[in-house]
């Protein structure tokens, strides 16, 4: 077997040093009964290395995929562009195949990336401090809303119904084991369509309440003004938690940090990572300096050695569950780590213009896409970034179109009752990234034309 | 004896002297950032609406140029230690190489680009590997009911305790919420209980760092809700009384969790589900040696056996004729736990190390990986103390006992091992002896690794006999930077660059 380096002449020196004199033998406080002969379990016959490839390669021809089809697909991941480079520095056997930093003489290359990113993605949400990563951007909301029970003392929590439904779920399961309340604004019925309503929101808000959870820009695309919620948090002394599930946005619009945010959670699977069916994606976790005890998760510190010499550590770990056990801020231990270097790569090799430009060009495509719609679509109003519904007459126009957009290999956006499931099944979730062209969007409104 | 077993080589250890530049913080490259790099896209107008929101201040993320990028993150490397470039016998932690066809074959782009939210009959190909995974790790565990989707082994616990919690208030029982854990479990453990709604009791180790069976019957009432067991322990010991401790549970109205990040003991060759343990979380990241990629991403899927089979998450990966489909509804299930799928690129990994071994050779995981932690026992016991005597599992447990008359600390020997190549072994845990250090070889190191190993442990204990204990105490001295003083960063936090 490759990957062991043992001979059986090895195993038997090996044995005969140990003073036993089979495998068997080491096993042998195992009970009799539990044994199993080998080869018994129903599993495949092994592989060689061109046996593996061979079978993941058809597997891999079955699903079609972004260097065949034309993306419109958001909700939450988002076909962005990531540069050659990001994926060969998170090859490297140095960062691939390292552990956890706790010994951090030998791993100051992960701390220092750890450090960089947490810098970068504090800058980019406009946060004070971030930490090492969330598994993804549902867990990282439902970790913000303990951590706000935790800061306010309090175990009320309000969250606007135009949060992503998948975090909103995670977040009430999260929640329903705890003692405590947890209300979900509806949106629907409200002013506002596919949007948020704020003042729906803030009524909703007493002096119980420990924090309000609202997306920013929201799960349907719109951008909108966190000020009147700030103020209304303020006078209820609770906190404003801000959930985003495309951080490049903020290299554009405003940062959740400048719209007042107390924790700001979401995703940074934009920020060089492959959409890779769901996962591994990258949880961001950010809040206020003051906060910072309560955070939960890994986070990396400034430090300096027995020289003097600068120097990286993990730090903060008496919140930690290896530490505090069940008091800790979270059960979290392994986490997103390689997907930070991922991030940070992809970050310093864009820059803050590189940034900005993914971030104009995604919303320019959905600007150039809303603005030539054919009139038996709409489009939901209102300032969007890169995320919009739209509206067909019934389910069976809205299909139509979906099939023949699939044919002329476009997949031109999400069922949106498929995600929410509340939603009439006659919208479509659409999203644009730079990886939208001009001609992607002329195909699409060709064959949204002649599905009408 | 320390050095009769190896033959003599120039060099012993392989010792870190390589090349190591030190590399500024990225923000401290002191330059404009060059022109942006090159994007696809739609250079058009972004709507006025949108325009009245624009970002005022910039985020000042630097921006350096694609050579100087690659310059800083290599570099950065090597620093670090990993796998594939030394020993790493990290207890409880299974550090065994990464296969890299498995590398390869995660980024094919019908594996690496695509949508969970796109159209099911455009992903046949990945939902099929996926439960071809679950009904593996089905016969590896024991128990058939699988969920693919926590993120990690803490996920991966926290959805089990849900599961168990949901059951039992289906039976009407909701006053069942005390979870025993012994004092030799993960830190997770006690935290994922919390996070469930439910408290935990500890378990006081038996006089062989087992569970002492007496004390799980004095706290087992009607208020148990479950035991968590790590089974091998985490002193590297086989729970032999698992079956009596199924029954004892089971007969009190609880459930048996199993905390399987010690599976690479077993794998194979015995199965927990055959034990009577109920529900088991699976780090692939440690047995499936999926990466840990400087810590994380993992996964953590939760096998289960018939009763706890109704409540598990959702989405499902079911086959429902010759098609594939990841379920979203379940009247039953404890309900959604992460926002995607999963972890998929970490489970293909997993897929594919277990097809290289097959079922014919699947055993020979669990049998080499026992063979080396009893190998490197077998040459310690006599110079290191073992607090609890006879064959260990997948991982051996030893203290600095002996040392700690020379004045030398685990923490000390930890260090020295650096100097000498190696990285350290897990330190100070378990809880349950003082000054643990926690070995684990796994299945893929040669007798000369393990040799190498040995011998420099065996250098420091002589280094303590000898008095020369100063070099320990200020160890390590070899690599890029000293001992770190991780008082300082905790009592003043520097977590971002403020230049």
């Amino acid at each position: 077997m490759r990957f062991l380096p043992h001979t059986d002449t090895d195993r038997s020196a090996m044995l005969e040093k140990i003073g036993v004199s089979a495998m068997s033998d080491l096993f042998a406080d195992i009970p009799a009964e539990f044994h199993l002969d080998e080869g018994s379990l129903n599993i495949a016959d092994a592989l060689s290395e061109a046996g593996i490839v061979r079978k993941f390669t058809r597997a891999a021809e079955k699903n079609r995929n972004a260097t065949n089809t034309r993306y419109f697909l958001g909700g939450g991941t988002y076909n962005h562009f990531v540069p050659a480079v990001v994926d060969y520095i998170i090859s490297r056997g140095e960062f691939l195949t390292a552990y956890t930093p706790y010994q951090p003489e030998i791993s100051q290359g992960t701390l220092q990336a750890l450090f960089e990113f947490q810098t970068m993605i504090a800058r980019l949400t406009g946060m004070d401090v971030s930490n090492a990563s969330m598994y993804e951007a549902a867990t990282a909301t439902a970790e913000a809303a303990l951590m706000a029970r935790r800061v306010t003392r309090k175990n009320r929590v309000v969250m606007a119904g135009s949060v992503n439904p998948r975090y909103r779920s995670v977040t009430a399961n999260y929640l329903s084991r705890l003692d405590g309340e947890f209300v979900e604004v509806d949106m629907a019925g409200s002013g506002t369509t596919f949007g948020t309503d704020l003042d729906k929101l803030i009524a909703a808000i007493d002096e119980k309440t420990a924090c309000v959870i609202v997306q920013y820009p929201d799960f349907y695309g719109s951008v909108y003004d966190l000020s009147p919620l700030r103020a209304a948090c303020d006078a209820a002394k609770c906190l404003m938690v801000v959930a985003f599930s495309d951080v490049s946005a903020f290299a554009l619009i405003e940062s959740p940090g400048a719209m007042g945010a107390d924790i700001a959670v979401g995703s940074g699977q934009p920020l060089g990572i492959p959409m890779g069916f769901g996962g591994p994606h990258l949880g961001l976790f950010t809040c206020k300096q003051k906060y910072l005890r309560q955070m939960p998760g890994r986070v990396c510190g400034l430090t300096s050695d027995a020289d003097g010499k600068r120097g990286f550590v993990l730090t903060l770990s008496t919140r930690e569950q290896h530490i505090r056990r069940e008091k800790a801020t979270s059960n979290i231990c392994t986490n997103q780590g390689l997907m930070c270097t991922a991030a940070a790569t992809y970050m310093t090799l864009m820059g803050d213009a590189g940034l900005a430009t993914v971030a104009r060009h995604s919303a320019a495509a959905l600007q150039s896409l809303v603005s030539q719609l054919p009139d038996h679509v709409t489009a939901a109003s209102g300032a969007r970034f890169n995320e919009t519904v739209l509206s067909f007459v019934d389910q069976e126009a809205r299909d139509a179109f979906l099939a023949a957009a699939k044919a002329g290999d476009i997949f031109a956006g999400i069922p949106l009752e498929q995600i929410d499931s509340a939603a009439e099944p006659r919208h479509l979730l659409v999203a644009t990234t730079e990886m939208v062209e001009t001609d992607d969007i002329n195909d699409y409104l060709a064959i949204l034309e002649v599905t009408k | 004896m320390s050095c009769n077993d190896t033959t003599e080589t120039t060099f012993k250890y392989s010792a870190t002297v390589g090349i190591q530049h030190e590399e500024p913080l990225l923000f401290e490259h002191a330059h404009e950032a060059p022109e942006s790099i090159n994007l696809p896209g739609v250079n058009g107008d972004i709507s006025a609406a949108l325009s009245a929101f624009s970002r005022q201040q910039a985020a000042n993320i630097p921006g350096l140029s694609e050579p100087e990028t690659v310059r800083h993150f290599v570099r950065l490397s090597q620093w670090n230690h990993g796998i594939e470039t030394g020993f790493y016998p990290l207890g409880s932690c299974t550090m065994k190489y990464n296969p890299r066809v498995n590398e390869q074959v995660v980024r094919l782009p019908g594996l690496a680009h695509i949508h969970p939210d796109q159209p099911q009959d455009t992903t046949q190909g990945v939902l099929e590997l996926l439960y071809e995974l679950q009904g593996w790790l089905g016969e590896i565990s024991g128990l058939p009911h699988l969920t693919l989707q926590p993120a990690a082994g803490a996920h991966g616990e926290l959805v089990g305790l849900m599961m168990i919690r949901a059951a039992l208030d289906a039976r009407g029982q909701q006053h069942r919420r005390k979870v025993l854990v012994p004092d030799s479990a993960h830190g997770t453990n006690p935290a994922s209980a919390a996070l469930c709604g439910m408290h935990t009791v500890e378990l006081k180790s038996g006089a062989d760092g087992r569970i002492d069976l007496d004390e799980l019957k004095r706290h087992l009432d009607d208020e148990t809700a479950a035991l968590m067991m790590t089974n091998p322990n985490t002193a590297g010991a086989f729970e032999s009384d698992v079956k009596e401790i199924c029954q004892l549970v089971h007969d009190a109205g609880g459930f048996v969790y199993g905390d399987g990040a010690n599976l690479n003991a077993l794998v194979g060759v015995a199965r927990p589900g055959d034990m009577g343990i109920d529900c088991l979380h699976i780090n692939v990241h440690k047995t499936f040696s999926t990466p840990h990629g400087g810590g994380g991403p993992g996964a953590g899927p939760v096998a289960v056996n018939d009763m706890l089979a109704p409540y598990l998450p959702v989405p499902r990966i079911e086959k429902q004729g010759d098609t594939f489909a990841l379920v979203a509804n379940c009247e039953t299930s404890i309900g959604p736990v992460l926002g995607t799928p999963g972890q998929i690129g970490v489970l293909l990994r997993a897929h594919a190390y277990i097809s290289a071994f097959g079922r014919q050779h699947l055993h020979q995981i669990a049998g080499d990986a026992v063979l080396n932690a009893n190998y490197i026992l077998h040459r310690l016991k006599e110079r290191y103390h073992v607090p609890f005597k006879g064959l260990c599992k997948h991982e051996c447990l030893l203290t600095d006992e002996i040392q700690n008359k020379h004045g030398v600390k685990t923490l000390d020997i930890a260090k020295r091992l650096i100097d000498l190549g190696f990285h350290p072994m897990t330190v100070y845990f378990p809880l349950i002896v003082h000054g643990a250090m926690l070995i684990e070889p796994t299945e893929t190191e040669s007798r000369e690794t393990l040799d190498a190993f040995c011998d420099a442990m065996l250098d420091i204990a002589d280094a303590c006999e000898a008095g020369d204990t100063e070099m320990l105490h200020e160890a390590p001295l070899k690599p890029f930077r000293r001992r770190l003083d991780e008082t300082q960063a905790a009592r003043n936090p520097v977590l971002v660059w403020q230049g």
